[in-house]
């Protein structure tokens, strides 16, 4: 089974389309609701989504971390990460599960920097992303071309391995330190990525490194 | 012969240690806390009585006044507990998200 885990916090207006275009590209829509106060349960069911509801809002990597304990019950054999709010192109999915199956690596992380579809704010791409690089490679030691993509796919070997702990955005760079603890094969694959909003900020990206930080003092 | 303050704060930090044996003997602190802080307070009352003693431990170190090395220990210690606190709640909030986690998984099964 090809599972797609959409993470989503009041994303009402967009998720039902969103779990609509996933349903031609993968066999199943879970949407982990992380507590949103507007409609995103519902519209998800309604668009044929398994939905599961956080009764507390505990931030992205947590309800990815929750969509990842439902696959590995469910016998998942690849599993996608994708945002909810539709800044992912449907279209990147069947080539990206080609190319992790074809160069049989464990895990899939899109990059918006091997081809030029994605149009990404000036001061994200020249100042904010080039930080978060370093900050990645200091933390998790891999070199990527992107950082914090939310788009991944994981096969089942990647997914008994990697337990996300980080509950909120540090996630998306525990899981490249995961990758690289586990001695897992992946590989980058260009993802076009269109911005409805900023995504993270300055304080949001000073926010990701305090939790690394404070993560590695956690047992 | 001890003035009034002096009096009064080692008393407070006898009660300080009464507290302490109290706490750990309804095991609210373990034993390392225990003695950590039954340290802390003797300490306390140590440098209350003879307060020469933090003057000439300021002078060996290079300290200009023992008041100073008092406040220089006390921010890095207040620094240090608060940092402890910092990851102690995130660890809460790590098993906090494992309930919510399952309580969500356990909802769908229901259903």
């Amino acid at each position: 089974m090809f599972l797609a885990i959409v993470p989503a916090y009041n994303e009402e207006k967009r998720i039902g389309s969103v779990v609509q275009s996933l349903f031609e590209h993968v066999d199943k829509v879970l949407v982990v609701d992380d507590c949103s106060e507007d409609n995103t349960f519902e519209e998800s069911k309604k668009a044929g989504a398994v939905v599961l509801h956080h009764k507390i809002n505990c931030g992205q990597g947590a309800a990815l971390e929750t969509g990842h304990e439902y696959a590995r019950r469910n016998k998942a054999e690849y599993v996608l990460h994708f945002d909810g709010d539709g800044q992912f192109d449907t279209n990147d999915i069947i080539p990206a599960l080609q190319k992790i199956k074809e160069k049989k690596a464990d895990v899939l992380l899109g990059s918006r920097f091997l081809d030029n579809r994605s149009k990404i704010p000036w001061f994200k791409k020249y100042i904010l992303l080039p930080v978060a690089q370093q900050v990645g490679r200091v933390f998790g030691g891999l070199k990527l071309t992107d950082a914090h993509n939310g788009f991944r796919i994981l096969n089942i070997n990647a997914l008994k391995k990697i337990r996300i702990t980080q509950d909120r955005m540090a996630h998306a760079s525990q899981i490249p330190e995961l990758i690289q603890k586990y001695n897992l094969n992946y590989v980058e694959f260009p993802v076009k990525v269109t911005y409805h909003e900023y995504g993270q900020c300055t304080v949001g990206g000073l926010r990701i490194m305090r939790d690394l930080i404070i993560g590695k003092f956690i047992k | 012969m001890l003035a009034i303050f002096q009096i009064l704060l080692v008393l407070f930090c006898i009660f300080a240690i009464v507290g302490v044996l109290k706490r750990k003997e309804d095991n609210l602190l373990g034993p390392k806390g225990a003695l950590f802080w039954i340290f802390f307070w003797v300490a306390v009352a140590i440098v209350v009585v003879w307060p020469n003693i933090v003057q000439r431990l300021a002078d060996y170190i290079g300290i200009g006044r023992g008041v100073d090395l008092v406040t220089y220990l006390s921010i890095s210690a207040i620094f240090y507990l608060l940092f402890k606190l910092h990851v102690k709640m995130e660890s809460l909030k790590r098993d906090f998200t494992k309930v919510i986690r399952q309580d969500s998984l356990d909802q769908l099964k229901k259903k």
